[in-house]
């Protein structure tokens, strides 16, 4: 435990500054609350993402690998990765170093620098897993009265690690317990798994709006208040699409946490949702004094 | 019908996957969340590709409606990678200038890369208002960007990375261009 008094290294990827502010900013909260010293990894570039992958495999594999090496460079043993998509893309290109001479080869050839593996790739829940629930419970001083959430992996989150490195289903306990801790009571819902569409969000909107639809009617049928989500592509796609059901705010697990802390800066992220939660945290407590 | 065993020794050799492992139970096709806007669900995909249909494939809706949520590769008995399978034939499309049927896709991603290629990170707003003027769906979306906007849910101005010779040297390596 000695490490997480210590400074985090994170890569935030390009939308937690930008189109996840919500994500962002509450991460910052609540690491200051804990007591975390967190700072990005210096000069962090994009993992390539979808684009990169879908239509040239060596780009994805440079662009994320560049992100290996820096954090080689800078003496980082733990990356905390907050984006669950950025996070596959990185553990994708370790694996394709690691295993692949060839790869390896390529790489040294490309940067003149070589990967020696050192630095671990862990999703941020793997590390507030590490932080621990009792840590977590002492900052919760304005817990939630029993808000009932629909807890949304999506798909990166929850596919076996074989395929993608990470797998949530061994830390979905711990996510229940410290949704609980927060005040706030998962429902029980089929849909938690299942794809929103997101990366044909903007390309083909109609596919986004039936996926969404359909995630959001199982959520409010299991009269869910909210979603709380770990995925900023996730979060944007389920906030602006949609369009036969009710709206239904997306809460980043980040926020869910700053806000059951009692976070004094709670206003300046959550004024940026698409679909205003205000109404609904007014109902569940009083966010007069962050306001 | 004619069987191109180049195409389907291609697909093998860069995949690194052998897809007769394949006996058609329709888990993937059935798990797939966008099976619904394919011309050809996953399962065919994967057929087609062992008969060596190359035109039919590389030119389907199929291979870049799928999203890669790898629903389809968790599900499948004998783990045949799909959302693998579905990335090569994408870039085997692309490579040989096949006619694209979901243009918007490959524009998106052409758009996103620029970003990157430029600065070495993504600038969402610049990214939303080229790829918006280039589609031509400036409309589409409008009430939504402008309430992006409002909220300054995009950072405004865009940064870019100091080590931008190693973005340089990913292109010129990655793409054989500067």
């Amino acid at each position: 435990m000695e490490k997480l008094n210590g400074a985090i290294r994170y890569y935030p990827g390009c939308s937690l500054g930008s189109s996840a502010r919500e994500m962002g900013d509450s991460f910052q909260e609540l690491a200051r609350m804990l007591g975390l010293e967190i700072s990005p990894l210096e000069d962090w570039s994009c993992c390539g993402s979808s684009p990169a992958h879908s239509t040239n495999p060596k780009l994805a594999t440079f662009l994320a690998a560049r992100n290996l090496l820096l954090a080689q460079e800078q003496g980082v043993k733990d990356l905390m990765v907050m984006c669950p998509s950025c996070f596959v893309r990185l553990k994708q290109a370790e694996r394709e170093i690691l295993t692949s001479m060839e790869k390896a080869q390529e790489l040294e050839r490309v940067f003149h620098r070589k990967y020696q593996g050192g630095v671990r790739l862990r999703f941020f829940l793997e590390i507030l897993e590490e932080i621990g629930l009792e840590r977590v419970k002492e900052i919760m001083k304005n817990p939630f009265h029993g808000l009932k959430v629909a807890l949304y992996y999506g798909c990166l989150l929850s596919r076996p690690d074989w395929i993608t490195g990470f797998d949530v289903a061994p830390y979905e306990r711990f996510i229940e317990e410290l949704v609980g801790i927060a005040g706030a009571h998962p429902v029980r819902w089929p849909y938690s798994k299942h794809c929103c569409g997101a990366s044909l969000a903007v390309t083909k909107p109609e596919t986004s709006d039936r996926l969404v639809d359909r995630i959001r009617h199982y959520a409010l049928e299991a009269k869910a208040q909210c979603m709380v989500v770990f995925c900023s592509l996730c979060q944007m796609n389920l906030e602006l699409r949609g369009k036969d059901s009710s709206p239904l705010p997306v809460l980043y697990i980040t926020e869910l946490l700053a806000l059951a802390a009692g976070s004094p800066n709670a206003q300046k992220w959550l004024s940026k949702h698409l679909i205003d939660p205000l109404p609904l945290l007014r109902e569940q407590m009083s966010i007069a004094q962050s306001g | 019908m004619r069987v191109d065993q180049s195409f389907k020794e291609e697909v093998r050799k860069r995949t690194g996957q052998r897809f007769d492992a394949c006996f058609q139970c329709l888990s993937c096709a059935g798990g797939c969340p966008v099976v619904e806007d394919m011309d050809y669900n996953p399962t065919q995909i994967v057929r087609l590709v062992e008969f060596g249909q190359r035109e039919r494939v590389l030119a389907s809706k199929a291979i870049w409606v799928c999203v890669g949520c790898h629903a389809c590769v968790s599900q499948c008995p004998n783990r045949v990678n799909v959302p693998l399978l579905m990335d090569t034939l994408r870039q085997m499309a692309l490579e040989r200038g096949v006619e694209v049927p979901e243009k918007r896709i490959v524009l998106f991603h052409r758009t996103f890369l620029d970003q990157v290629r430029r600065r070495g990170r993504i600038y969402e707003l610049g990214l939303a208002a080229r790829y918006k003027l280039a589609s031509w769906t400036v409309f589409q979306d409008l009430t939504a960007g402008l309430k992006f906007l409002w909220k300054r849910k995009f950072k405004l101005l865009p940064e870019a990375v100091k080590g931008l010779s190693d973005i340089r040297t990913i292109w010129r390596e990655g793409d054989g261009k500067a």
